[in-house]
């Protein structure tokens, strides 16, 4: 298959930046070509199967490239750079799906009752309430405001039962980048991301990072409190049929709660993002 | 659980009151299998965000929206599905005539061979040679009833039921419907 | 003072340790490793504590354990509630022995698989999964065969510390692309696990929200 150019010229994540000891080159592959990053202590190179070496940004915990020519800088997450925030990698998790329902699964608050039980969601409070969604034209974005949730323990570092509120952002098709009410500074957001690298149509790896402002919790603690809320979710996307994300409407069913979803799958779409979708109804 | 109906992927499930219904394994709502799904009562829920479903597939509750009634048109997509003699039939359209009368049997177990349904079909001729299984609490294999289900090429599942008899013959039926599959599979890979 | 668990979230051979003192009714002090992606149990502080790297370790006092099936029944005996070793009549003692072995088995198969398919971690993924798949094949007829004689666990009719080896690696198989449909015995087995009294989950082990009544209904799970 030919790749479409909104897939091509595309920064993806593809390894953790090496700011420890050096690390072994790894075989990774990136939208069904195989590549190689190269952390031999230099700045890291990424080269392509045929040996041509590839653009690479090291941002966010993770060395990125692209097998194409982005005309565009990888997006910023300026609030990450605050004094005082602790930036925590979490490593690869593999998932057979495709890269657009994990960023979907990411941007869904529903089913945290369900999936999520007593941690995130729980019933009875299992009501979505109304919030914001818009396509920010100016910096192309998808944002979700004012997303409210109950929520039993909201982090690592939560005592007890609150309402959180959160704030999303999908400045890349396959990267989100969550806003969340932080519990020890009250005023100030946590992020918390999900950087989604494509292998296939149907298979990713996907990169949590945070920032957050804890100074508490023991990094391991931090990096597992997210590989489990992530996990919880993998069995989830491992079993939607069809694994890729139908863009057009009609063989899905959204309700209010899904207005993230929609304004998503519709961003897409104008996009020209197919990668991981299936266009015609089945 | 999942199963399987020509190409659909088919979620079956029973209710509390012993109802059971057969869906295509697939949530209206974001495509989550309902063979994952959970059971309070007459009705299913998706685990994914608990859309509730009652016995006609109907949807009955969106937790999301705990006020809304859902509209009419959100339903699951229902087969055709029985429950006689300790089997459930399912059919994507709800055929003219009944299953077969199965004689006196009841249900021993269900097994998944990887091999089509011809070749499981083929083999069932075979006796099997019983002559290494020793084990005094079991005794003969009483006559058994195997309904063969097609999973997909090269795969298929085995419902056995057995005429009604002691605890060690059912025993060694199943141990014999072992061989019996370990024989099958060997000779596909012979092929 | 309570066991200390090095712990990390997504291994199964951890959650039997957490599960067996949950059923048991006991608490341990947990300290997270981080194996992915740190790889802190290769590292020198952690293989002070067990050369041999791998994890969970539980420590209490002077002792320290690193398999995981002499943790079980630690917390079993620590915690007084000794049925949880199965019977003591020869054949019963030696099922229970039969299944802690087999769970080895299990570890070896879809563990490995489900390291592969998750983690990325190198294996030849056919053979793990075949190799997995003749294990679950085993313990379906296993379970067949025990309920023909009216037996719900692995090694007679309550639980054992047989059942927790087992369970994790065998629910968690879809995590490593085998899937559990071919079995009905062995699910109605997890079923049954899952609804013991204080049964903990792990991530990529759902909650049995079969068991809770729908809010706003009378208690129709009476
Ligand atoms: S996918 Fe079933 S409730 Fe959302
Ligand atoms: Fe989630």
């Amino acid at each position: 298959m030919t790749l479409p150019a909104a897939a091509i010229d595309e920064w993806y994540p593809v390894a953790m930046a090496p700011d420890r000891p050096l690390r072994p080159d790894q075989e990774t592959t990136l939208l069904g070509e195989r590549v190689r990053v190269l952390l031999d202590g230099q700045e890291p190179r990424v080269e392509a199967n045929d040996g041509r070496n590839l653009p690479v940004i090291v941002r966010h915990g993770h060395v990125w490239t692209s097998l194409g020519a982005p005309k565009h800088d990888l997006f910023a997450i300026p609030e990450g750079e605050q004094p005082g925030r602790r930036l925590v990698e979490c490593g690869a998790i593999r998932v057979r799906c495709s890269p657009l329902r994990a960023v979907e699964n990411f941007l869904d608050i529903a089913h945290f009752p369900f999936v999520h039980t007593d941690i995130l969601g729980s019933e009875p409070h299992t009501e979505v309430n109304r919030y914001e969604v818009r396509i920010r034209e100016e910096v192309d974005e998808v944002w979700a405001t004012k997303v409210t949730f109950y929520q039993p323990q909201a982090a690592k570092s939560a005592q007890g039962g609150i309402t959180t509120e959160y704030m999303y952002r999908v400045p890349h098709p396959t990267c989100s980048v969550l806003y969340k009410t932080c519990p020890p500074r009250p005023g100030e957001w946590d992020i918390i991301t999900l950087f989604v690298q494509p292998l296939e149509e149907d298979l990713c790896q996907v990169w949590p990072w945070m920032a957050l402002f804890d100074d508490q919790t023991p990094q391991a603690d931090l990096i597992q409190f997210q590989q489990m809320i992530f996990l919880q979710d993998r069995s989830i996307l491992e079993n939607q049929i069809p694994r890729l994300l139908p863009l057009d409407p009609g063989m899905e069913m959204p309700t209010r709660a899904d207005l993230t979803s929609v304004a998503y799958r519709r961003w897409l779409k104008k996009r020209g993002y197919h990668y991981g979708a299936q266009l015609v109804a089945a | 659980m999942a199963s399987v109906c020509g190409t659909l992927e088919v979620a079956v499930w029973r209710s509390a009151s012993g109802r059971v219904a057969a869906w295509v394994d697939r949530c209206p709502h974001r495509g989550m299998r309902l063979s994952h799904g959970f059971v309070r009562g007459e009705m299913l829920s998706c685990i994914y965000h608990g859309w509730r479903f009652d016995g006609a597939g109907r949807c009955r509750k969106i937790p999301a929206h705990p006020d809304l009634d859902p509209p009419e048109t959100i339903r699951t997509q229902s087969l055709a599905c029985l429950d006689a003699q300790g089997v459930i039939w399912i059919a994507s359209e709800a055929p003219a005539v009944a299953p077969p009368d199965l004689g006196n049997v009841v249900p021993l177990r269900s097994l998944t061979f990887e091999a089509g349904i011809d070749a499981v079909a083929a083999m069932t001729g075979e006796v099997p040679d019983r002559s290494l299984l020793r084990l005094d609490a079991h005794g003969p294999v009483p006559p058994l009833v195997l309904l063969l289900q097609a999973l997909g090429p090269g795969r298929s599942a085995v419902h056995a039921l057995a005429a009604p008899t002691g605890t060690g013959a059912l025993v060694a039926a199943s141990r014999a419907l072992e061989d019996f599959r370990r024989r099958t599979e060997a000779q596909g890979i012979a092929a | 003072m309570r066991p200390t668990l090095y712990d990390y979230v997504l291994s199964p051979s951890c959650y039997k340790a957490r599960l067996m003192a949950a059923l048991v009714g006991s608490e341990l002090e947990s300290v997270a490793v981080d194996f992915h992606p740190g790889g802190d149990h290769r590292k020198p502080e952690f293989l002070m504590l067990n050369p041999a790297g791998t994890l969970p370790v539980l420590t209490h006092g002077g002792l320290i354990l690193t398999e995981t099936t002499a943790m079980l029944v630690y917390l079993v005996r620590l915690a007084g509630r000794c049925e949880w070793l199965g019977g003591e009549d020869p054949a019963s003692a030696a099922r229970v022995q039969q299944w802690l072995a087999f769970s080895a088995r299990l570890t070896a198969s879809l563990g490995l698989a489900r390291l592969h398919d998750m983690l990325g971690r190198p294996a030849d993924i056919d053979a793990a999964r075949w190799a997995g798949t003749l294990c679950l094949r085993e313990l379906e007829s296993a379970l067949v065969e025990n309920r023909l004689l009216g037996e719900d666990f692995l090694a007679g009719n309550a639980p054992t510390v047989a059942d927790v080896a087992c369970f994790p690696y065998v629910m968690l198989a879809p995590d490593g692309g085998v899937s559990l449909d071919p079995y009905p015995a062995i699910r109605a087995w997890t079923r049954r696990i899952r609804a013991l009294p204080g049964f903990v989950e792990m991530p990529g082990i759902h909650r049995l929200h079969d068991l809770r009544p729908e809010p706003g209904e009378a208690e129709a799970a009476a």
